[in-house]
């Protein structure tokens, strides 16, 4: 996965979420989205799942397979990538 | 886009020690026209239950504009917006019937799960077509507009 990818998709997460307070250097390549980590809940991850699939095209069912794809930014890179 | 039209009538326990409705009585009010309109289409809780689904409120808010009073006939109008994402965001208006002065309006949101749990993030099939009666109508004009 590419380091260009990874930086694309912390830049949607920012802007489709307005978390005006963070620049993507804020966010770790493999920290926690949810939880303790950035922070985000699933009805933050069904804004980000619209936004994944109008750029890359990418589905994601539910909030079962969104756990696993949204552990963090390099996870969510993977799928995309896959 | 249509607005789907209830009456109701300000009840006595409705208003406060200012004559005024309590203004958590309009979240009530919303609930009245959202069931109302999603009866129409069978699509209310137990519908959706009865499919494996439940709806839960994510996000609701009200604007105050004029007060209602004891007795007043009033209109609740209830739309829904077409589904940009798996989540149901419902509109409403709050007039009073007598000269269609807007009272108060507000926007509720519900996300969609499984009865074991599950957020969805894209809306199923057979939610789609159950949804599709209930959209047809709503863009039908509106009679108000």
């Amino acid at each position: 996965m590419s380091d260009d990818l990874v930086l694309e998709l912390k830049k949607l997460i920012i802007e489709t979420l307005k978390l005006e307070e963070f620049t993507p250097e804020d966010i770790e390549d493999d920290g926690q989205l949810f939880g303790d980590g950035l922070g985000l809940d699933s009805i933050d991850a069904l804004g980000v799942v619209v936004a994944l699939g109008k750029n890359y095209g990418v589905v994601i069912p539910d909030s079962e397979e969104g756990e696993r794809v949204f552990r963090s930014v390099n996870t969510l890179a993977q799928f995309g990538s896959e | 886009m249509k607005y789907d039209e209830t009456e109701l009538r300000v009840r006595f326990n409705e208003v406060d020690s200012w004559g005024m409705v309590w203004h958590g009585h309009y979240i009530t009010w919303f609930e009245v026209g959202r069931m109302a309109l999603l009866g129409k289409f069978q699509l209310l809780p137990k519908d959706f239950a009865r499919m494996g689904y439940i709806a839960p409120v994510v996000d609701l808010k009200c604007v105050f504009k004029e007060p209602a009073h004891l007795d007043e006939e009033i209109l609740i109008r209830t739309t829904v917006l077409k589904p940009t994402k798996a989540a149901l965001t419902f509109r409403f208006q709050v007039q009073r019937k007598s000269d269609g002065k807007l009272l108060a309006s507000g926007e509720e949101t519900q996300v969609l799960l499984t009865l074991d749990g599950r957020m969805l993030y894209i809306i199923p099939q057979d939610l789609r077509e159950k949804f599709q009666p209930l959209f047809d109508y709503l863009e039908e004009p509106d009679s108000a507009a």
